[in-house]
């Protein structure tokens, strides 16, 4: 008895201690690879409210070797000045925008002094919601890097409404595009938005004019867009080969476009509306149109190399990869002859939908509950997110909430982009649809969805199976 | 008769004294093992009974969180193929080391060579070997399709990194990257077997079959067992080879090819459902322990023959 007793106990301790990764095999090592590429992915500023899990490779600009040290702080402003605001921030060496606004507003209100902290943009989600549990913490601004964070602070009750400073100050939330409506939760809005990244169509100019095809224009339906990129593929082997589309893997790529009619919402629970644009991508990948998902999969294809091979004409994606097309065919990292011939277009658009409606990702300011500044929070997020912010952010090359005729004029000025109107206009955005708005089980909704778009898009199920199954499993979330 | 119960307290004391020696010997280790192993587990499986996101109050869930287990198909389909994976991979690799163990235990040449190459991708970065694997069979551009496309004229070239074959890669690589390991612990267990045994077989005019059916087999038990424990445990385990091979540039698997470890991480670290995240380790848990009992079990059968 006492010794089945004991290799009983003999068993499970060794089971255990396996499964915690105390046994010993080689696996620990290679776990620890991983996740080292996984935070060398994390980088600059360009990730934000969106898919959670998206942001990780939306990121994977370039920039592994500067991970920034979390919890490196800055600061602006003098060390007599009478208040002190502390702000919550990432990657404060690799984004440049955080000083250049605080030091723009210290530099206007001089009794004011802001030390950011950076919390480091790998897990700055579970950072900044430790940091705010329990008595609350030291900071007076948090700035909100997703959708699915955001849910939780809220959900927390540590943010503080912000509804009651906007309509004292009457500021115009009609500036930002439509994006603070999807981020109210139960009519009351919780932080402010300063940045913004909304998606547009890239295009190589030389592969449309060697097809002797127009460039993809401003007002385009879907529909049209389909026919277009159809228009300017070729088949071919090798290097004659050209992609007339190209979607990351992404489910925001491809399933998104349902969300623009307005109607529909990725948190509805029925997603019978999204048939069309993956019988659409389908189509086109058997067609040779585009590179298929398997392969794109496979072969773990960025991105900003399959628009930088210069063989894909038209290419879905969102402003952040402006930054990147920029410094790299000025690094000469891009070869200009291949991809250096590039112009924007509007995002393509359902039947009936104004031009300029498209997807997006906004970072938002907020004040926690715990902050013993509010007011003086308040006063630098209204700048910070307002006009004059707008343009101090839009130079350094990053897209504000608000996007102005001014701001538009900054990005377009900056060394390298492309002068002529039709991408100066591409810019303009008339609706931005969140590609997660809020919701208390965004999260849950996403991991969901891209299981089964993997799939779909695989070719492991049907579209029509992979639809069933999300309207069944997320159906039963939202009820 | 006072002095027999003296000499009886001083022992006590004795051992007393000697028991506690060992204690703090053992202390280092157990303390750490139960700081960051056993309490933290012990937590899991009470979070399992719980509904917790990390942030708010904690709520008793009950049963809640395992019954929901019965209605989540992505959580059916990591369980599939987590064990389907056991399955392929765990015989695979235990005769695949064993032959390489019995070949690289002969006098061959460049001996040591061999053992070195067998032993190599074991050593390899995963994110290297991976990345490797992706060129040779990848859907269009791989040499294992194009044989496939021009030698035996397959027309619906196979998508290895996805649907049905998805575990098929994944065992093959994993026999691959791992036989190495486990072929240098059955090699240690060869050397161990008595030359004599081998003699007198030979003296009995035993084939060569029969010395390994009658001699080899039989000696390498507590090789083979821990083999199997290990390699067990291992396999259920299994998540970054998933990731790397079928995760795509974006480490997201779809039903082919999400294995259970992966599925805990989503719930817990990306969904903060940690209650039903730990409900699932429990299932994890479960598997693992009623299997190596199991195995515990066979060994002690045959170790009492």
């Amino acid at each position: 008895m006492k010794k089945k007793l004991v290799s009983l106990l003999l068993a499970s301790a060794m089971v255990m201690a396996s499964l915690a990764g105390c046994g010993q095999n080689g696996e620990t090592g290679t776990e620890g690879e991983t996740k080292q590429e996984e935070t060398e992915k994390e980088d600059t500023g360009k990730e934000d409210a969106g898919e959670d899990e998206a942001k990780a490779d939306k990121q994977e600009e370039e920039k592994p070797e500067d991970t920034p040290a979390a919890g490196s702080s800055g600061i602006s402003g003098s060390d007599s000045a009478e208040t002190v605001l502390k702000w919550a921030i990432w990657d404060l060496k690799t984004a440049t925008y955080w000083q250049e606004v605080a030091d723009a507003y210290t530099q206007a209100h001089p009794d004011v002094r802001i030390e950011m902290t950076d919390l480091g943009s790998a897990d700055y989600d579970t950072v900044l919601s430790t940091e705010l549990s329990g008595t609350g913490s030291e900071f007076d601004i948090v700035t909100i890097k997703d959708v699915p964070g955001y849910a939780t602070l809220v959900s927390k009750g540590v943010l503080e409404p912000l509804d009651e400073r906007i309509k004292a100050d009457s500021l115009d939330l009609s500036l930002y595009n439509g994006t603070t409506e999807q981020l109210s939760v139960d009519g009351a809005l919780y932080q402010l938005p300063f940045r913004s990244d909304f998606w547009i169509l890239y295009y190589n100019k030389d592969l449309y004019d060697a097809a002797n095809v127009e460039y993809p224009s401003n007002d385009m339906t879907i529909a049209q867009y389909d026919e277009l990129v159809r228009s300017v593929a070729k088949a071919g082997f090798g290097d004659e080969q050209v992609y007339g589309s190209h979607y990351h893997t992404w489910r925001s790529a491809v399933q998104l476009f349902g969300i623009l009619d307005g109607q529909h919402s990725i948190t509805d629970g029925n997603y019978d509306f999204t048939k069309e644009y993956y019988e659409m991508v389908k189509k086109q990948e058997e067609d040779g149109i585009c590179r298929s998902y398997v392969d794109t999969n496979a072969s773990q294809l960025h991105y900003s190399a399959a628009f930088s091979e210069g063989n894909t004409a038209t290419f879905n994606m969102g402003t952040w990869y402006i930054t990147t097309l920029l410094s790299s065919l000025a690094s000469g990292e891009y070869d200009s002859e291949l991809c250096g011939n590039w112009g924007l277009a509007k995002y393509p658009h359902p039947e009936g939908v104004e031009a300029g409606t498209t997807l997006g990702q906004v970072t938002g300011l907020s004040i926690p509950t715990s902050s013993e500044n509010k007011d003086a929070a308040w006063d630098f997020i209204k700048f910070a997110g307002g006009e004059e912010g707008a343009k101090i952010i839009a130079k350094t090359g990053t897209f504000p909430a608000i996007i102005s005729d001014e701001v538009i004029d900054i990005i377009t000025g900056l060394e390298g982009f492309p002068q002529d109107d039709a991408t100066k206009e591409a810019l303009k955005t008339t609706k931005i649809y969140l590609e997660a708005p809020y919701d208390e089980n965004i999260s849950q909704i996403n991991t969901i969805l891209d299981t089964y778009h993997k799939d779909i898009m695989n070719g492991d199920i049907s579209i029509d199976e992979g639809i069933a199954k999300m309207n069944e499993e997320v159906g039963a979330i939202v009820k | 008769m006072e002095h027999v119960t003296d000499m009886k307290k001083s022992r006590k004391a004795r051992e007393r004294k000697r028991a506690l020696v060992a204690y703090s010997f053992i202390a280092p280790n157990f303390i750490g093992f139960a700081v960051f192993t056993m309490i933290p587990i012990l937590c899991a499986f009470a979070l399992g009974f719980l509904h917790w996101d990390g942030n708010n109050a904690i709520q008793f869930a009950g049963l809640d969180n395992f019954k929901r287990l019965f209605s989540d198909t992505i959580f059916k389909a990591s369980l599939k193929n987590t064990i389907i994976y056991c399955i392929g991979t765990v015989p695979l690799t235990m005769i695949a080391s064993l032959a390489l163990a019995i070949i690289l235990n002969q006098k061959v040449k460049f001996r040591g060579f061999f053992r070195t190459v067998a032993f190599f991708p074991y050593v390899a970065s995963l994110v290297a070997i991976t990345a490797v694997w992706a060129m040779i069979f990848h859907p269009s551009k791989g040499p294992v399709n194009a044989i496939l496309y021009y030698v035996f004229h397959v027309k619906n070239l196979p998508n290895w990194f996805g649907g049905s074959l998805i575990m098929v890669t994944l065992v093959l690589f994993s026999v691959w990257k791992y036989m190495g390991y486990y072929m240098v612990i059955y090699l240690a267990g060869l050397q161990g077997i008595s030359a004599e045994l081998y003699e007198a077989a030979s003296l009995d005019g035993a084939s060569t079959w029969q010395k390994f059916l009658y001699v080899t087999w039989p000696q390498l038990r507590p090789t083979t067992f821990f083999v199997t424990v290990m390699l067990t445990i291992n396999c259920f385990k299994v998540y970054d080879i998933a990731i790397m091979l079928a995760g795509g540039g974006d480490g997201r698997l779809g039903t082919s090819s999400t294995v259970l470890v992966y599925y805990i991480y989503q719930k817990a670290f990306v969904e903060w459902d940690l209650g039903y995240s730990s409900a699932i380790a429990m299932v994890l848990f479960a598997m693992v322990l009623v299997i190596t009992l199991i195995q515990f079990r066979g060994q002690k059968k045959y170790a009492g023959e």
